[in-house]
């Protein structure tokens, strides 16, 4: 078991009352798994996920139960320790590659920032790694990608610059948070494949995050389904989507559009 | 560009036909008679149309041609050429103050946003902001020249006889000078930065693992300095033109110096050149902000 949650509770303090946006989740990631969170806005599930990469407030959030890594509890690590894991054994891809990429850096440099802050490399060696990653994530022209800025891109490649830029120290856990919501249908296929082909390559393990049922079922090999900040169900993906046990599981299943609602 | 340079050079012409006064009879001193100065308006070719004169003058500018001082028997080009390395050496002092301040105060001030040195840093800010620079000049003086004596007030030392002692001299006026434009950094700045705190890729430069201070530096500080960047251009062109009274202040024979009293003379080629050369000063500054965008935001094409 490479990522263990127990009764992992999250409590907002931003208003008057204390508002639980995750209470009592319990869950676990092996190696080379893909897991995912559904569920819908509000669920908790984006939270969930920012809990493990160690990038919730410290401040106005009360935060309580465990998630274990490599034996440390990542709620209680000093800031410094939790930092030596972030972008180099958990990263993260985030919803919205328009805004997730710093506009006035060279995507190169933001590529290599993972290993420049946690390898000690050459400039060599590094440009080297990173332009692996370019070609791994299939990005045409590396070469000019790596001297280009993000609006020089489309939606789609600063995606694939996420991923690269996110996977260049080979992390053991990678956190999509609905990477695919903001492109479009035929982009959003195409970073889901690739995704998959980086799982099966480097034994990756990744933490999927979606209110899409259908990418779901396509990708994960089991799944959390979340409401209101508690886990309704989870287990085997196909399992789930054969038999779901919970009224609401059920619910969000029959809302998949499928083709056979035409008929 | 040449169109603005040339509605300036106009309209700094044109105004001193409209105010009252007459360079002849400043010359001539009140006791002169009427024939005495018709004769000079004669001779300094005063009494020939305004939109001839104005060519003529126009056309010796473009030649480098400033003409000669009405009140002292020496080229306008000369007398300006002895006192710009004065003021400018007075707005680069400033300037880099500004800059070598406002940067790290405003960092640190972002950083405790909400904080007890945040509010104390805009209270500070705000009154820094508020009290101009002879002011602040006249309280240097009295604090670090007549109390703490560490300069002589009035003791300027000139450039062509030691230049560090020149530049340990403009010190003091530049540090005047530099505060307003300073705060008013720090304030523009920590508002930047703190918008730019909000941006996603902020959240993407801590989940690489960089600290709050590597995700200032790195990510935030450029993107933040964009809007500053305006405000520093227009505060060169402000401090060549604000200096004026900063050098009343401290006594030091530069370009303000030259600008009041050829006023007061009516020494209209002096004048105008300052003006014209203030008004180049902002054009340039406006060019040099432009270039300085586009190599900073790479959003902006080529």
């Amino acid at each position: 078991m490479l990522l263990e949650i127990k009764n992992l509770t999250i409590e907002f303090h931003d208003h008057d009352r204390p508002e639980r946006v995750v209470e009592d989740v319990s869950f676990s990631l092996d190696k080379g798994e893909i897991l995912g969170i559904v569920g819908e806005s509000g669920s908790g599930k984006s939270m969930t996920a920012l809990a493990v990469a160690g990038l919730l407030p410290r401040k106005k959030m009360e935060k309580s139960g465990e998630i274990l890594f490599e034996e440390k509890n990542l709620l209680t690590l000093p800031r410094h320790d939790l930092r030596g894991l972030q972008g180099d054994e958990i990263s993260v891809i985030f919803q919205e590659p328009m805004t997730a990429l710093n506009p006035t850096m060279k995507i190169g440099k933001q590529v290599e920032e993972a290993l420049l802050l946690h390898r000690h490399m050459t400039d060599e060696e590094r440009k080297a790694k990173v332009m692996e990653w370019l070609e791994k994530v299939e990005l045409d022209d590396s070469e000019r990608v790596y001297e280009a800025y993000p609006h020089e891109l489309s939606g789609g490649m600063r995606q694939r610059v996420m991923i690269a830029a996110a996977m260049v120290s080979d992390p053991q856990i990678l956190i999509a948070d609905e990477p695919t919501t903001a492109l479009d249908v035929t982009v959003q296929s195409q970073i889901i494949k690739l995704l998959l082909k980086i799982n099966k390559d480097s034994g990756v393990s990744i933490l999927f995050i979606s209110h899409d049922l259908s990418l779901i079922k396509q990708i994960t090999h089991n799944v959390i389904v979340m409401q209101k900040g508690r886990i309704v169900e989870q287990g085997d993906t196909d399992e789930i989507f054969l038999h779901p046990k919970e009224e609401y599981t059920k619910k969000l299943i029959s809302s998949i559009p499928s083709v056979d609602l035409r008929k | 560009m040449l169109l603005t340079l040339f509605g300036v050079s106009f309209l700094v012409f044109a105004a001193f036909e409209i105010i009252p006064g007459d360079p002849a009879i400043s010359k001539l001193g009140t006791d002169a008679t009427p024939e005495m100065i018709a004769a000079l308006r004669e001779q300094m070719g005063l009494n020939r149309p305004f939109i001839v004169r104005y060519f003529d003058w126009l056309g010796d500018c473009i030649r480098g041609d400033f003409g000669r001082s009405y009140s002292y028997n020496r080229t306008v080009i000369s007398m300006i050429g002895d006192k710009l390395p004065i003021t400018v050496t007075m707005t680069i002092i400033s300037m880099l103050l500004v800059i070598a301040v406002s940067i790290p105060v405003a960092l640190l001030l972002a950083k405790y946003m909400g904080s007890t040195i945040d509010r104390a840093g805009y209270i500070s800010n705000q009154i820094l902001m508020a009290v101009p620079s002879f002011f602040l000049g006249i309280l240097i003086t009295y604090i670090f020249g007549l109390t703490l004596r560490f300069f002589t007030p009035g003791g300027y030392i000139s450039y062509r006889q030691n230049f560090a002692g020149f530049i340990g001299y403009l010190l003091a006026p530049s540090v005047a000078i530099a505060i307003p434009k300073c705060a008013m950094s720090v304030k523009l700045l920590r508002s930047a930065i703190l918008e730019e705190w909000n941006k996603d890729y902020v959240r993407t430069a801590y989940s690489r693992g960089n600290s709050t201070m590597q995700v200032m530096y790195r990510h935030v500080l450029k993107n933040a300095l964009i809007p500053l960047i305006t405000f520093w251009g227009m505060a060169v062109a402000d401090m060549i033109a604000g200096s004026i009274v900063v050098e009343q202040v401290f006594n030091i024979p530069g370009l303000g110096r030259i600008l009041l009293t050829s006023i007061s003379n009516r020494d209209y080629p002096v004048v105008e050149a300052i003006i014209l050369l203030i008004a180049v000063v902002v054009i340039v500054m406006n060019l040099i902000v432009d270039i300085l965008y586009r190599c900073i935001d790479p959003r902006i094409s080529k």
